[in-house]
C-alpha cells in the first residue's frame, strides 16, 4: 500500500459558499481499524451549510475542515484488524457528528461502513445515508407511523422530507406536507405527500386542521425551528407529538412545559441521528431497513441535482437559496 | 340549599370557605348527585393557589362519588338512585350535592364502594393515562415513579408491578419507603437521605430508565432527566415543588433525544370511549385485588382546609377523601 493524492474541498474560513475551495491533498495508508475509500458519490446535507457559515455550537470542528457526512465508494485499501470488508467492495456511510466527505478519497473507520446491496446504485446510497437513516428513525423509532395516522412533514420537498413523506405514506398514514412553491408541491405530491400545503400562500396550521376534520395531526416532523414553531404546535391533535430534528430556520431556546399541557397534553422531542445510530448495531438496523424499503421500490430516491465535486460552492448556493428539490450530490 | 367549600380568591388553604349555596334543578343533559365522598387532589391545590388559573368564585374539587338524585331533560342511560363517580372535567365536588353533565359520569359496579371510588377515580384514571397512554409500560421495563407513597404513586406502583415492570420509587421518609414497598415498589429511594439519580444508575447498571413519572417538578426534574436512557420520556404530570421552568429544547437532544410529555387527565377522558375504557380497566384491576386503594386519611368536607395543609406539607399517605 502507498499513500495517494486526492482532490478535496476545504473549508479554511467560515463564510459564504465561495469559501469552499477544491485543493489537492495527500491521503495516507489506512491505520488499524481503518479503510481507504475511493468515493464515487457524495451527499450534501443542510447542516453543512450551517457549519460552513459559522462554528457549530454543540460540537464545533476546528478549521481547516472537509465538510460532508455521507458518501458511497469502493474499498481501496484495508488497515489492520479490519474484518468483514474486501478490496473492491461497494460501501457507503452516513456520519453523525464527524465530517470529511467532500473528497475524492478518504480514510474512515471500518465500523462506519455499510455494504451497498446490488440493487442500489452508488449515487442513490450517497444521497440517502444520512437523510434516509434520519427518515427511518423518525417514522419507525421516534413515532411508529401506521395506518390511520395523520402526519405533517415540514419541508416536504427537501432531502429528508422527500424520503419521509414516501415512507409515512408506505406505512399507511395520511401525509400532509409544507412546501414553499407550486413546483415543490408537485414534487411532494409525486413523493407520497397526500396534501401539500404551500405555506407562503396559506396558514399551514389552519389548513392542517381543515384537512383533519379540525382534529389536527398525530405527529409533526419539523426541521425548521423558529419560523414554524408555533404553527407546528397548533397543527397537533390532542395528545400529539411534536418532533424537532433541526434548526434550518433558527433555533428556539425555550419550551414551557405548562404550554404543552395547555395546548392539549402534547409531547415534544428533539432528536438527532447520533442518538439513534449510537452503536454499530443500531446504525446497521437503520441502514438495512432503509436499503430494504428503497430496494422494494416503495421509496423512490430522486437525485434532484448533481454537481461536480469542484463545484461544491454552487451546490451550497442552490441549497441555501431553496432552489433544490430532492437530494443533491457531488461527483468526484 | 346545600353546603360547599368555595373560594372567592386564590391563596393558601385559608381561602377555602364552608358556605351555603343554592342548588337548582339539573339543566339540559345534567344530573343532580348527592355526594357520599369526594376526593382530594394536588390539582385542587394548584387551582386554589392560582397556579392553574380558574374563574372565581367557584366550588373546587374534581373527583367525587355518589347517588343520582334528579335527572335533567335529555339525559339517557342513567337513572335516579344509580351509583356513579367522576373525575376531571367540571369542578364542584367539594359539595354535599351538585349538578353535573351526565357526559362525564361513570356508573359504579357493585364491587367498588363509594368511598373507594372517590379515593381512586382521578388518581386511578391518571395512573391509567400514565401507564398506558403517555408511555406504554411493558413487562420487563424498569420505571421511576416520584412520590411513590402518594395518592397516584401508590396506585401506579401496584399497577406497574402487576404489569411486570420493575418499579423504582422516590419517597420523603423511611416510613413512606416501607409504604411504597408494600405497594409493590421494588426499589424505594428516600430522596432526603440518598441521591435518587445515583441510585437509579446503580439499580439499572448505568443504563437508566425509559420513563420517569415526574409529579414533583421544579426540585427534581433535572435529576429526573439524568435518570433517563436514550429516547426516554419525562412525563411531567404535577408540580408539587413548583412547575418545571422553561427548558431548552437542545438540552433534550444532548441528553439522548429525550421526550417531554405534559399530560392532563382532561385530554384523556373528555372522549366517552376513552373515559369508559380507562374506568373499566381501573375497576377491573381494583376488583381483581391487584391494586388496593388505601384511604390514608379522611376529613369532614367542612375541614377541607386542613386536608389541603396536610397534602401540601407532604403529611398524607395514600388517598385522602372528604366526607360530607
Amino acid at each position: 500500500m502507498a499513500s495517494r493524492k486526492s482532490a478535496a474541498v476545504f473549508l479554511r474560513e467560515h463564510g459564504g459558499p465561495e469559501v469552499l475551495k477544491l485543493e489537492d491533498t495527500e491521503i495516507g495508508d489506512p491505520g488499524p481499524g481503518e479503510i481507504r475509500l475511493k468515493q464515487t458519490a457524495i451527499g450534501i446535507n443542510f447542516s453543512e451549510v450551517h457549519t460552513r457559515k459559522r462554528p457549530s455550537g454543540t460540537h464545533s470542528n476546528p478549521l481547516p475542515l472537509i465538510l460532508g457526512r455521507e458518501a458511497a465508494g469502493v474499498v481501496e485499501a484495508i488497515g489492520q484488524d479490519v474484518e468483514g470488508f474486501e478490496i473492491g467492495e461497494r460501501v457507503a456511510y452516513g456520519l453523525r457528528r464527524q465530517q470529511g466527505a467532500y473528497t475524492e478519497c478518504r480514510l474512515i473507520p471500518a465500523h462506519e461502513l455499510v455494504a451497498i446491496p446490488d440493487r442500489i446504485s452508488d449515487e442513490t446510497a450517497a444521497a440517502i445515508m444520512v437523510k434516509g437513516m434520519t427518515a427511518c428513525y423518525l417514522a419507525r423509532r421516534t413515532f411508529e407511523v401506521g395506518p390511520g395516522h395523520s402526519v405533517l412533514v415540514q419541508a416536504a420537498a427537501g432531502g429528508v422530507g422527500t424520503i419521509l413523506c414516501q415512507w409515512a405514506h408506505h406505512l399507511g398514514a395520511t401525509v400532509l406536507g409544507t412546501v414553499s412553491s407550486e413546483a415543490k408541491a408537485d414534487h411532494a405530491r409525486a413523493h407520497g405527500c397526500d396534501h401539500p400545503i404551500i405555506y407562503t400562500k396559506e396558514d399551514f396550521a389552519t389548513r392542517a386542521r381543515e384537512l383533519t376534520n379540525g382534529e389536527g395531526v398525530d405527529v409533526i416532523y419539523d426541521p425548521i425551528g423558529e419560523p414554524t414553531w408555533e404553527g407546528s404546535f397548533k397543527s397537533l391533535k390532542q395528545r400529539g407529538l411534536m418532533v424537532n430534528y433541526g434548526w434550518a430556520g433558527g433555533r428556539v431556546t425555550e419550551l414551557e412545559p405548562l404550554d404543552l399541557m395547555n395546548m392539549g397534553s402534547l409531547t415534544f422531542t428533539k432528536t438527532a441521528l447520533y442518538n439513534y445510530a449510537n452503536t454499530r448495531e443500531n446504525m446497521l438496523g437503520l441502514a438495512h431497513e432503509l436499503f430494504d424499503v428503497v430496494a422494494s421500490g416503495a421509496i423512490k430516491v430522486e437525485i434532484g441535482q448533481s454537481f461536480s465535486l469542484k463545484n461544491a460552492a454552487l451546490a451550497h448556493e442552490a441549497l441555501e437559496t431553496g432552489k433544490t428539490m430532492g437530494s443533491t450530490i457531488l461527483i468526484p | 340549599m346545600t353546603k360547599a367549600i368555595r373560594i372567592h380568591e386564590t391563596g393558601g388553604p385559608e381561602v377555602l370557605k364552608w358556605e351555603d349555596v343554592e342548588l337548582g334543578d339539573p339543566g339540559d343533559g345534567e344530573v343532580r348527585i348527592k355526594h357520599s365522598a369526594s376526593g382530594l387532589n394536588f390539582i385542587d391545590c394548584y387551582q386554589r393557589s392560582g397556579l392553574y388559573p380558574i374563574e372565581l368564585p367557584i366550588t373546587l374539587g374534581t373527583e367525587g362519588a355518589g347517588v343520582i338524585e334528579a335527572l335533567g331533560p335529555g339525559v339517557e342511560g342513567l337513572e335516579i338512585g344509580q351509583r356513579v363517580a367522576y373525575a376531571g372535567g367540571q369542578m364542584g365536588s367539594y359539595s354535599e350535592a351538585r349538578n353535573i353533565s351526565a357526559g362525564v359520569l361513570v356508573p359504579l359496579p357493585d364491587s367498588i364502594e363509594d368511598q373507594t371510588a372517590a379515593a381512586m377515580m382521578l388518581k386511578g384514571m391518571t395512573s391509567h393515562m400514565l401507564l398506558f397512554k403517555c408511555y406504554v409500560v411493558k413487562s420487563g421495563d424498569t420505571i421511576l415513579v416520584h412520590a411513590a407513597a402518594g395518592g397516584v404513586g401508590s396506585i401506579m406502583c401496584q399497577w406497574a408491578n402487576a404489569l411486570g415492570a420493575t418499579v423504582i420509587g422516590t419517597v420523603g421518609s423511611d416510613e413512606k419507603a416501607e409504604k411504597a414497598k408494600s405497594n409493590g415498589c421494588h426499589h424505594p429511594i428516600n430522596y432526603s437521605t440518598e441521591d435518587f439519580a445515583e441510585r437509579v444508575s446503580e439499580i439499572t447498571d448505568g443504563k437508566g430508565v425509559p420513563v420517569v413519572y415526574e409529579s414533583i417538578g421544579k426540585n427534581t426534574y433535572e435529576k429526573s432527566m439524568d435518570c433517563l436512557e436514550n429516547f426516554g420520556t419525562l412525563v411531567n404530570f404535577g408540580n408539587a415543588s413548583g412547575p418545571i421552568p422553561a427548558i431548552e429544547p437542545l438540552e433534550l437532544m444532548r441528553r439522548g433525544s429525550l421526550a417531554l410529555s405534559r399530560p392532563t387527565l382532561f385530554n384523556y377522558t373528555a372522549d366517552q370511549e376513552m373515559r369508559l375504557k380507562a374506568a373499566g380497566d381501573l375497576f377491573d384491576v381494583v376488583g381483581s385485588g391487584k391494586v388496593k386503594i388505601e384511604i390514608g386519611q379522611t376529613f369532614p368536607l367542612s375541614e377541607t382546609a386542613a386536608a389541603h395543609t396536610a397534602l401540601e406539607s407532604r403529611q398524607t399517605m395514600g388517598s385522602t377523601i372528604l366526607l360530607p
